[in-house]
């Protein structure tokens, strides 16, 4: 962090040198500079203004009108949005994407700092450790989520097959609307190994000074974890946290493929709802007025983190 | 220019390649997009062929494109750039047909003297919509009441009886389900599936087919989907779910009524194959729905998937006419018999390439076909949310949270409001 200081100077006098020579005072060189890098990043330019934000653009608009993709959209000003507000759908699918998310997102931050901190211990086959337990993230989604519902099968998945060794008839999983959601939050555990991987990161980040001066004064394991490991690692978790929360909400794949939303709506999630409307339903523009919603409560929520993120350290700033 | 005889040679050789250069200019491409693949999608590539085999006018190119939900589908109409002839489901029919996205075929089935009498009964107006015809069934499918006999006779009862009133099927049912020692089920007597088909049974229905008014709270419905919801909870609804989730894949031997989980199911007309690929062993039977007093005894559901014509495809002449050459009777028979569906068309139910293909199983749907009550899923431009309303139904039914009276009136209420949407 001593090199701070000096990165500030270079990036204020980067600021000085474009305040000074504005638009009218560009040199021919740096005319033609300017016009040589808009060309090269123009395929993602050009992609991002048709692909992203035209379609995006679009959907606030649909999301005002009645539209079936296939007929003229008809303006019907909010109605879209009172009707969702009156969609009793509308609270059960919040319902279920919400739970996943506040039980599912705190167990895979700890699992996957859990096992972080393992595999960030020298022992032997340390390498050969991480990948495995990475592994499981790369698999594509739609064969987790087959290989999940084979997993979990009331009768003939090796979970119950374990549970009924110990005695226990075990659940029906994903075929229970009670037990689906715990379900699909178990399954999401396996793919911990991307947050793992930023974890582990941070981990080796952290300054063994730091460890080396609690050592010193005599800080016990739960010590050395508690004030120096979870701090200097806060940043990270405040990252982990924040793509938990846009997944969370967003998730779709593992879902539609396990349960289809059954049994009984208890796993219709919001994305699946919206996907349903869009083209099961064709009605495009409550699934776009859905979506903007969706996104609504997405910053709302993150906006809610950053402002309670008292908890978070960032180096030197203390 | 010198001599009549090099004139000559030249008119001959620019007639020639005048002649060659129009033929290959007048060969028109069409884009064929089909949604099967194995040897059903072989079945069609090859009427695909003799077609461009027998004239020379028209080239067919047909691609697997699975339907999914459509998503491709509704794209490329919406972009207005679609194939010329696509296959979609049959929910999907009436609402692009209604946008304006599909030809309305009837006067071109018109114009070649088709009418309702060369399809089979009911199938005239599905996929019709106010009059508007979007596209003509694929291959029908139909659902009958099937029964796997050795089960009956484990159970100590006659194989060649399956039950013929609500009262006997209930019956039947508890004397057929199993419970092991976990407390789980190991055989379900009957399984329910298809809630409409009881609905229709029971004398109820989800629309007029006259009107095309929707009726979900027509009181017949609510009598069957009180009875379902009654058997719902007699069997434990999460303990059937439960039991539903370790059932093997349908086509395959692990289907779960060939393996004997289940005693009497709704069984599509394909089972008349199907099963004798799968389990060979199989002792089966089938007849009709039973149905209560003053209810129908005859109910045929019958489902499709469909050939439409983009309104906005490039050849949609040369793709109405190829379409109507593969539904002809005699392609109609063969892709059927591919498929083990049943013929849309009447003619082609007598023609061998059909017949010879026709078990004592698959007889049984024909004549339920041709003598039942025909019922088609509604069509109507709100798609799938009909039948989603109606499984919000089911589903606060099951879980007590409402009566089927007080279910059945909200999803025709949300129903009509969404349907206001098209007026």
């Amino acid at each position: 962090m001593n090199q701070t200081p000096a990165m500030r100077t270079q990036r204020s006098a980067d600021g000085q040198v474009s305040a000074v020579r504005g638009r009218s005072r560009m040199t021919k060189r740096q005319r033609r500079d300017l016009w040589l890098g808009l060309a090269f990043v123009s395929p993602w330019l050009v992609g991002f203004l048709v692909l992203t934000l035209y379609p995006v653009a679009a959907s606030l608009y649909y999301s005002f009108t009645d539209y079936n993709v296939v007929s003229a959209p008809r303006w019907i000003g909010w109605r879209n949005y009172t009707d969702l507000v009156a969609d009793p759908l509308f609270g059960t699918t919040l319902y279920n994407t919400m739970f996943l998310a506040i039980i599912g997102i705190p167990f895979s931050l700890i699992l996957s700092l859990l096992i972080a901190m393992l595999l960030n211990t020298k022992v032997r086959l340390q390498g050969i450790f991480r990948t495995v337990y990475f592994l499981p993230s790369i698999v594509p989604a739609v064969a987790a989520a087959l290989l999940w519902r084979w997993f979990l099968n009331p009768d003939y998945g090796p979970v119950n097959e374990f549970l009924w060794q110990l005695g226990i008839n075990g659940p029906g999983w994903l075929a229970d609307p009670v037990w689906s959601k715990p379900a699909l939050i178990l399954a999401s555990l396996w793919g911990v190994g991307g947050s793992m991987v930023i974890y582990l990161a941070g981990l080796q980040n952290v300054p063994t000074v730091l460890y080396e001066a609690a050592d010193l004064d005599g800080a016990s394991v739960w010590q050395r974890f508690r004030f120096v490991t979870l701090p200097m690692l806060s940043p990270v978790i405040l990252f982990n946290l924040i793509m938990g929360i846009i997944t969370s909400f967003q998730a779709f794949t593992n879902i539609y493929i396990m349960t289809g939303g059954g049994p009984a709506n208890s796993t219709l999630v919001y994305a699946l709802y919206l996907y349903q409307n869009a083209f099961q339903f064709f009605r495009m523009g409550y699934a776009s007025a859905m979506a903007w919603v969706l996104l609504l409560i997405t910053v709302v929520a993150l906006i809610g983190i950053f402002r309670t993120s008292g908890w978070v350290h960032y180096e030197g700033k203390r | 220019m010198t001599g009549p005889g090099g004139f000559a040679r030249r008119l001959m050789l620019a007639v020639l390649l005048s002649v060659a250069a129009g033929s290959a200019l007048a060969q028109t491409e069409i884009t064929f997009w089909y949604a099967w693949g194995g040897s059903e999608g072989q079945a069609l590539a090859e009427l695909i062929d003799e077609y461009n085999a027998m004239q020379s006018d028209v080239h067919v190119r047909g691609s697997f494109v699975p339907i999914g939900d459509g998503e491709r589908i509704l794209a490329s109409l919406a972009g207005g750039s679609p194939a010329d002839l696509v296959t979609v489901w049959d929910w999907m029919v009436v609402p692009l047909g209604y946008g304006g996205a599909l030809l309305d075929l009837s006067p071109h089935l018109e114009s070649v003297g088709l009418s309702e009498e060369d399809f089979l009964p009911g199938i005239w107006e599905y996929g019709a919509y106010q009059g508007e015809k979007y596209g003509l069934p694929t291959t029908l499918n139909v659902y009958g009441f099937s029964w796997n006999k050795d089960v009956f006779e484990e159970a100590g009862l006659d194989p060649e009886a399956p039950p013929r009133t609500i009262e006997e099927l209930d019956e039947i049912a508890e004397l057929l389900t199993v419970m092991d020692a976990r407390g789980n089920l190991r055989r379900l007597g009957f399984y329910p599936n298809v809630t409409s088909i009881y609905f229709y049974a029971f004398g109820g229905q989800l629309y007029d087919p006259e009107t095309l008014e929707v009726t979900l709270d027509h009181p017949g419905n609510v009598a069957a989907l009180q009875w379902l919801a009654d058997y719902y909870e007699k069997y434990d609804i999460n303990l059937i779910r439960r039991f539903q989730a370790g059932w093997g894949d349908m086509a395959s031997p692990f289907n779960p009524f060939y393996r004997g989980q289940i005693g009497i199911q709704e069984g599509g007309q394909w089972e008349a194959l199907a099963s004798t690929v799968h389990a060979p062993d199989l002792n089966w039977g089938v007849t009709n729905f039973p149905a209560p007093e003053g209810g129908r005894a005859d109910v045929a559901p019958v489902q499709s998937s469909f050939w439409v014509v983009p309104a906005q495809a490039a050849h949609r002449d040369e793709a109405l006419e190829f379409l109507l050459w593969l539904t002809e009777p005699e392609q109609s028979a063969r892709f059927a018999a591919a498929l083990a569906n049943i013929p849309p068309r009447q003619a082609a139910l007598d023609l061998p390439a059909f017949g010879e293909t026709v078990t004592p199983h698959l007889q049984v749907f024909i004549d339920m076909l041709l003598e039942g009550y025909v019922y088609t899923p509604p069509g109507l431009p709100v798609g799938l949310y009909l039948s989603e309303q109606l499984n919000q139904a089911v589903n606060s039914v099951q879980d007590g949270n409402t009566t089927p009276q007080a279910a059945l009136e909200t999803a025709q209420r949300n129903v009509l409001r969404e349907l206001e949407k098209y007026d």
